[in-house]
């Protein structure tokens, strides 16, 4: 990447960093939500387990873990560059990004970076600290870098999915309506709600080839040392190949999408 | 009292008439609530699939908790809840000041100008849900069903008056829309059995801040365990009502308008 490149994305992120800067307090609220949050989980899964030691492969204290591990990594892939990229649109505000040297998807990546960024500090630093010392959530990762490596990716296809989402706005008038069921879909698909090992075997093996596991469920079980899904057991490390080859996939994806897209725009002098 | 209906029909008329022009927009949305709101009731049933079970809850009793949840909202939602969402634009705009001018209590005003006819789709899914329930379940006898009316206005009076506090703290906590995540958060203690808690948590959820009064209240009533003593609980949620509505009054002094 060329370095004018890389300068534009840390001065982009950087400008991101400072505007969400100005509205602390807006991102600080996950510092009440996301342990009130855990705390039902907590208690939920504390009467779900009584009298068993494991419900679908996973003890009480991994399925515990499992909810913290992936509270924690929302904060530090949380993304909404789908509602961003559909505003651009709807409001004709993109037109501004068209005659811009850098493609509008570089662009939001940067804005993400920037914003996560502060997200690191302001929600997943004192969160994290909290699950660890006062929930006693075990978060260290079984294998550090894997795990590392698996939420960079789950950052990457978090953006990429958004993003194709958020493209829906070049052919949809509203497009509230179809994100909102799209992102409704990842969500329950990605198994942010129960771990997606909980779904019928039938089901598991559809969730299995879509890309939404890949944000949360893949990096939290590398996070937890074991990938486990319709039947196919892999290692951390299978597991952290697997999902580099689906965000590869999925980039090629949204650059295809991305530039049939810019093909449809029209807006004032374009 | 006649005025204030003919406001409130003229509003509902045209808000109507503003969903209709985006009609699939409208349909999505309405599909999309309903979807929403059948997402923790998939996860009960996923768990309960599994083998396991909220202790001394069937499937069928842990469903009807939502099933009120959601009905609850599906009333509450589209009286009181716009009224969040219309004050956090108003008060960040400047606007806020054309509801104050106007001939009718401001309280009311601010009801009606976020008066969303899209969550009454939240009725269809809480209804349908019910109807599951209840499927399982004993037939609740009429007094049981007259308790548990009791109840249910008492829920949606929590729920009305969480919107009063939600909007009140808009009033200085300028354009947050992070209010909806706290109370999403905070009331979702109230979407399972109250039993799966600690008793502090009970006493919490029952007497201080009544989320139990939301649906596993009413619920118990239908499920034949409420008593006269229970409706006696609902008066927590007439004084959280009460709190609610002082509460946004005091707060609404606090505003300041594009004037100063």
């Amino acid at each position: 990447m060329r370095s004018s490149v890389i300068r534009s994305m840390g001065a982009v992120g950087a400008a991101t960093y400072k505007e969400w800067a100005a509205y602390r307090s807006h991102m600080a609220v996950s510092l009440l939500v996301g342990p009130v949050y855990y705390l039902v989980q907590y208690f939920i899964w504390q009467a779900v387990y009584e009298g068993r030691d494991t419900l679908n492969g996973l003890t009480l204290d991994e399925m515990l873990a499992y909810f913290g591990i992936a509270a924690v990594i929302h904060y530090l892939i949380f993304d909404f560059a789908d509602w961003n990229l559909q505003m651009l649109v709807r409001t004709g505000k993109f037109v501004t990004f068209a005659m811009r040297p850098m493609p509008h998807w570089l662009f939001a990546l940067s804005q993400k970076l920037g914003h996560r960024t502060l997200g690191f500090w302001i929600e997943f630093v004192p969160i994290g600290l909290l699950f660890l010392f006062v929930f006693q959530v075990d978060l260290i990762p079984a294998h550090p870098w894997l795990a590392a490596a698996s939420i960079a990716l789950s950052f990457m296809m978090n953006f990429l999915v958004n993003y194709c989402v958020g493209l829906t706005a070049f052919w949809l008038v509203r497009a509230e309506g179809i994100r909102r069921v799209i992102l409704l879909l990842k969500d329950i698909t990605a198994g942010v709600f129960v771990p997606l090992s909980f779904f019928p075997e039938a089901m598991q093996k559809v969730l299995f080839f879509l890309p939404f596991q890949f944000i949360t469920y893949v990096p939290t079980r590398v996070m937890l040392g074991e990938y486990e899904l319709a039947g196919i057991t892999l290692s951390a490390g299978e597991a952290v190949l697997m999902q580099l080859g689906a965000v590869a996939s999925a980039w090629i994806v949204m650059l295809l999408v991305y530039r049939l897209a810019l093909k449809r725009f029209t807006g004032v002098g374009v | 009292m006649k005025g204030l209906l003919t406001c409130f029909i003229a509003v509902m008329k045209t808000k109507l008439a503003e969903q209709m022009a985006y009609r699939s927009h409208f349909f999505l949305s309405l599909a999309m609530l309903i979807a929403g709101d059948l997402v923790v009731p998939l996860i009960t049933l996923l768990v309960y699939r599994s083998g396991a079970s909220f202790p001394g809850w069937t499937l069928h009793e842990a469903m009807l908790i939502q099933a009120v949840f959601t009905l609850a909202k599906g009333i509450a939602f589209p009286f009181f809840f716009g009224m969040v969402g219309s004050t956090l634009v108003h008060v960040r705009e400047g606007t806020f000041d054309l509801l104050l001018l106007k001939p009718r209590p401001v309280l009311f005003m601010s009801m009606l100008s976020g008066f969303d006819p899209d969550d009454f789709g939240r009725v269809v899914s809480g209804g349908v849900l019910l109807a599951f329930a209840l499927s399982g379940l004993p037939s609740p006898a009429a007094l049981d069903w007259f308790i548990f009316l009791l109840l249910f206005a008492a829920s949606v009076a929590v729920l009305a008056s969480f919107s009063f506090i939600m909007a009140a703290l808009l009033f200085r906590w300028v354009g947050s829309s992070r209010v909806y995540d706290i109370f999403d958060a905070v009331t979702s203690f109230g979407m399972y059995p109250g039993t799966i808690f600690s008793k502090a948590f009970q006493q919490l959820f029952t007497y201080v801040l009544p989320i139990g009064m939301i649906a596993f209240v009413p619920a118990q009533a239908l499920l034949g365990q409420g008593e006269w003593g229970t409706a006696v609980m609902a008066l927590a949620a007439v004084v959280f009502l009460l709190l609610g509505t002082v509460f946004w009054h005091r707060m609404l002094r606090s505003y300041t308008s594009a004037g100063g």
